[in-house]
């Protein structure tokens, strides 16, 4: 499993902590962007997510010039274009995506209108189209779990044709990710579960695939450490900011580890459940999570074993004799969405969540294999392992 | 000094040696779909007149293979009637050398950043495990084993011997038949 050659990236500037958000003035300043534009959905706007953005802004003589808070969860070339002419007609010169995934993602897409000209992002559709710096652009995450603060993906539905589009450029990285525990406070529990389980996800397959590194390794355990450590103590107490300081930086650290050495077969599966069934991407990750361990665990016993350090500490790690760890492992996993489900019915099976047909088990296979995280997987997925590792997350 | 001496001679052979695996595995790739049915299966979800293509940048060999319907593979050499669909590019030679010399698997060299992907991703998915498939099929195991992520376990020996063989004489005769035509 040893890699001789790897690579390893990561430009975005991470502002992390108390009163992170009073640096975007002056980073933007830096950027020497006085105009900026806010990309946000109506559900951050609501919870008053947005004021200390605002107000952190004001206070420095940076004004706000446009706000476009009709982000919709799947977001669309039009929405893209429409958000476009908005900073066009505004003259703004530099973004900030306050939000979740469908927010920075078209955040990004955006950035790549607005710096490369045209009404037609699904032109820069692709892998390296894009060959110039963006924008300024800063990602201010309110979910701690997709990472895509630090990714350098984003995916658009084109609604005409009925598709979803990629687009991959290192450009598409923010110049900085904003990580203040204020923005999390108010998540609902079985979100702050979901997504946080979608963080562990990132960093356990980003350990145990292929395409781990030294590097991505240690982001990935030092997530996998804090996720363990601050999720359960964060559902007892929504309102601790210290534990919702470390599932956000968990989250980027997460982002950085798996946007480095890729996911594997959770996802692969998580993206089919999530297109054919619509469940949430980060339930997926919890629902699939030990049971494709239990798949992959011959070819990765050493690495999943070595995450029982991370996951329960060194007292259990030392007690647990080496030959058992990975198993230990995954039975850390199995505790944890235990003790979610108890907290906020976050379920643990297909069944449980009442939203997957049996009868859908064989699309979502088929599907499965066509993804391609499944290339970074430790291990050769057929079809029908792919059907037995659903049979088994059934019931 | 020595190094620099033999510096073009091991690039002259590395070239080479990767434009011959690529002229074998496009042969093999056409033998492979005419006879095993799993890699039809694989093959038939591709579109009609999907063209996919091995390059090794900037300008290096190519491998063109066309998917002319029933999950049927034709080898056009290093030259494609139209723009292709999928492009799957080693960024050096000495990377296509690694992989198509069987020291580094096509799973681990994606893994590695050796490759790139031009196209749909769910299509390179599919042709990588094609390319799997015929590693198995036309290596000896103990290399095979090297070259692929798991060696199926389906493939028994005689299947293996059989197929095998009929690979090799398909990949022989297309090669006469190039020679004469
Ligand atoms: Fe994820």
């Amino acid at each position: 499993m040893t890699n001789k050659y790897y690579e390893f990236f990561c430009p975005v500037k991470v502002i992390a902590g108390k009163a992170a958000l009073e640096h975007i003035p002056f980073e933007l300043t830096g950027l020497a962007a006085k105009r900026p534009m806010i990309v946000t959905d109506k559900g951050v706007r609501a919870a008053g997510l947005l004021d200390p953005v605002i107000a952190a802004c004001e206070e420095s003589g940076l004004e706000i010039v446009s706000i476009y808070d009709d982000v919709p969860p799947d977001s669309s070339t039009t929405v893209v274009r429409d958000i476009a002419t908005v900073y066009r007609k505004e003259k703004c010169d530099s973004i900030i995506a306050v939000g979740g995934g469908s927010a920075i993602d078209t955040g990004k897409a955006v950035n790549i209108l607005v710096s490369e000209g045209g009404d037609d992002i699904a032109k820069y559709s692709g892998a390296g189209i894009l060959k110039h710096p963006l924008k300024p652009f800063f990602v201010v995450p309110t979910t701690a779990g997709t990472g895509s603060e630090v990714t350098s993906v984003a995916v658009i539905t084109d609604e005409k044709k009925g598709v979803k589009l990629p687009f991959t450029s290192s450009f598409l990285l923010p110049n900085a990710a904003i990580i203040d525990p204020r923005m999390t406070l108010t998540l609902p529990p079985h979100i702050t579960a979901a997504t946080a389980m979608d963080a562990m996800t990132h960093a356990v397959e980003a350990f145990t695939c292929m395409a781990k590194n030294p590097l991505s390794d240690a982001y990935a355990t030092a997530a996998i450490k804090k996720v363990s450590q601050s999720l359960l103590s964060v559902m007892d107490n929504p309102k601790d900011e210290n534990g919702r300081l470390e599932l956000a930086q968990a989250s980027t650290m997460a982002g950085i580890a798996f946007s480095n050495s890729m996911v594997g077969l959770v996802h692969s599966l998580g993206h089919a459940t999530g297109a054919i069934c619509h469940l949430p991407h980060g339930l997926c990750m919890s629902l699939y999570l030990p049971y494709v361990l239990e798949f992959n665990i011959e070819s990765i016993r050493e690495p999943l074993g070595e995450l029982l350090l991370y996951l329960e500490g060194p007292e259990v790690y030392s007690a647990t004799p080496a030959a058992r760890r990975a198993e230990a492992s995954i039975s850390a996993i199995r505790k944890l969405r235990d003790a979610l489900h108890k907290r906020c019915e976050l379920p643990r099976t297909l069944k449980e969540t009442g939203k997957v047909l049996e009868s859908q088990l064989e699309a979502i296979a088929e599907m499965a294999l066509d993804d391609g995280s499944i290339m970074f997987n430790p291990r050769e997925v057929t079809k029908e392992d792919a059907l037995s590792v659903l049979r088994r997350a059934w019931a | 000094m020595l190094v620099k001496r033999l510096q073009p001679m091991i690039s002259h052979a590395r070239r080479s040696y990767v434009e011959l695996m690529f002229q074998v595995m496009g042969r093999a790739l056409q033998a492979i779909s005419e006879v095993d049915e799993q890699t039809r299966n694989e093959t038939r979800a591709l579109p009609e007149g999907f063209l996919f293509e091995m390059q090794v940048m900037p300008n290096g060999p190519k491998l063109i293979v066309e998917h002319t319907g029933d999950g049927k593979l034709h080898f056009h050499g290093d030259s494609a009637p139209r723009p292709v669909d999928l492009s799957i590019q080693f960024k050096h030679m000495a990377h296509a050398f690694l992989v198509l010399s069987f020291q580094e698997k096509t799973s681990v060299a994606f893994a590695n950043d050796r490759m790139l992907v031009d196209g749909d991703v769910s299509y390179a998915v599919r042709m990588t495990r094609v390319l799997n498939r015929l590693e198995s099929f036309i290596l000896p195991k103990l290399v095979a084993q090297r070259a692929v992520k798991e060696y199926p376990a389906n493939l028994h020996l005689p299947e293996k011997l059989i197929s095998g063989a009929r690979i090799y004489l398909k990949v022989a005769t297309n090669f006469v038949e190039t020679v004469r035509a």
